[in-house]
């Protein structure tokens, strides 16, 4: 799904620390993902209005985001605040990043450009958390395929539940590219550390076995 | 006791595993600049005669000459860090620590060659070599992956070792021949650890976040 048609996963939550970036891919749209240190999360175009650097390869400092480059300041709003270049211009409104609405549910970050899209209502018996993301080099049909081998019950679009070791999993899926997919997985919480790596290695195998050339007879331990 | 003298290029990663050692170890040191590129110093006479390997760094202390980035780590911990806390003596950990330096200087080789590739158009294949970075990668996000579920946030034991000092710089630099971090999140949170260690610094192509 593209990031105009709906709203997409990009991230578990907990893997964007307060204060820091990063960047994500969907369907070769670069976006950064960055959380302030009040803790909300912000999802925009990767991409600085100065020299068009990638944003994520900046920093968070308190609400704002610098660029690598020169140190732009840019607020949650997406507007440069600071130039260091110019300390004391006051930063046309114009200098804007485009931002995209971002959402955190079911343990993931979501994000869309759609102004009017919703995200799905999903509710799972309990509350979850990010169990990892495993980006994996197939195509979305392939990674769809090959989780319906293990009875994948979709909920929402590009996302369903999986049970696995008496767990159930939920994924959402995230294309970045026609064969790279990312598999966003969320438990429900406070699984021990012990499951929680079986549960790991689970996906490493599923990420294996969709890796390999044939679909078919595919084991997953 | 510290006669130290290092044989450095800046650019070099291999080299800058051995600054970061010994800007944790919080020793004093001498550089001497060899211009790996475009100068090729690294492989004429004067430092053949130190290494005939021709690979770099090279550390001399006092009379000692050391070539090998494990090598020169290992004599590092065992000479400078008593605590032990580099280099653990408990078997286990100790594997584990040798193992992770192997594995620095054969699976993650090609990352360092896709790197040189990148900057300084040395042989290789491009495209096979980042495939083989990625992988290398994915091992190590998978393993920090496992850590971080027991609430460890370093390679191997409860502290920084120099499993973490020899992993560091190859994905730390990955932009520098285009893989990206967006694959590897436990990654991401590890470098963000490693970077406020005492006696950290950074190189070019690793950012100061001013």
């Amino acid at each position: 799904m593209k990031l105009e048609s709906g709203f997409v996963p990009v991230a578990l939550s907990s893997h964007i620390e307060p204060g820091t970036s990063t960047g994500a891919v969907v369907e070769q749209a670069e976006l950064v993902v960055w959380r302030d240190n009040s803790g909300k999360v912000h999802v925009w175009e990767d991409r600085c209005p100065h020299r068009g650097m990638r944003l994520s390869f900046g920093f968070v400092r308190g609400d704002h985001i610098a660029c690598l480059y020169h140190g732009w300041q840019f607020d949650t709003g997406g507007q440069c605040r600071h130039i260091p270049a110019h300390p004391d211009l006051e930063v046309p409104q114009t200098i804007k990043v485009p931002i995209y609405r971002a959402e955190e549910k079911l343990g993931i970050v979501w994000a869309t450009t759609a102004s009017d899209a919703e995200l799905a209502d999903i509710t799972m018996a309990s509350d979850l958390a990010g169990l990892r993301s495993l980006y994996v080099d197939c195509s979305l049909e392939h990674a769809l395929a090959g989780l319906a081998v293990h009875g994948f019950a979709t909920a929402g679009e590009n996302a369903g539940t999986l049970t696995v070791d008496g767990v159930p999993l939920f994924i959402a899926l995230q294309v970045v590219g026609p064969q790279n997919t990312a598999l966003h997985i969320s438990v429900p919480g406070a699984q021990g550390a012990d499951i929680s790596k079986r549960l790991a290695r689970w996906a490493e195998a599923l990420r294996f076995a969709l890796e390999s050339p044939e679909l078919a007879g595919m084991e997953v331990a | 006791m510290a006669d130290l003298v290092l044989y450095n290029y800046e650019l070099d990663e291999n080299s800058y595993r051995v600054r970061l050692a010994l800007g944790m170890l919080g020793l004093d040191y001498e550089t001497v600049a060899v211009d790996m590129f475009p100068g090729q110093e690294h492989r004429r006479p004067k430092m053949l005669a130190l290494n005939p390997a021709g690979t770099m760094p090279v550390l001399t202390d006092g009379d000692l000459v050391l070539s090998g980035t494990s090598a020169i780590l290992l004599t590092l911990a065992k000479v400078y860090n008593a605590v032990g806390s580099l280099l653990p003596s408990d078997a286990r950990a100790f594997g584990e620590v040798v193992k992770w330096l192997g594995f620095s200087e054969t699976l993650l080789a090609p990352a360092v060659d896709a790197r040189l590739k990148s900057l300084f158009d040395t042989p290789g294949d491009a495209p096979a070599l980042k495939a083989a970075a990625r992988k290398a990668f994915r091992i190590m996000d998978d393993h920090m992956t496992s850590r971080h579920f027991d609430g460890q946030e370093w390679f191997v034991g409860n502290g920084p070792t120099l499993a973490d000092i020899a992993l560091f710089p190859s994905f730390a630099l990955s932009r520098d021949f285009v893989v990206g971090h967006e694959e590897y999140p436990a990654l991401r949170r590890w470098i963000r650890r490693f970077r406020t260690l005492k006696g950290f610094r950074t190189m070019p192509g690793i950012p100061d976040y001013h």
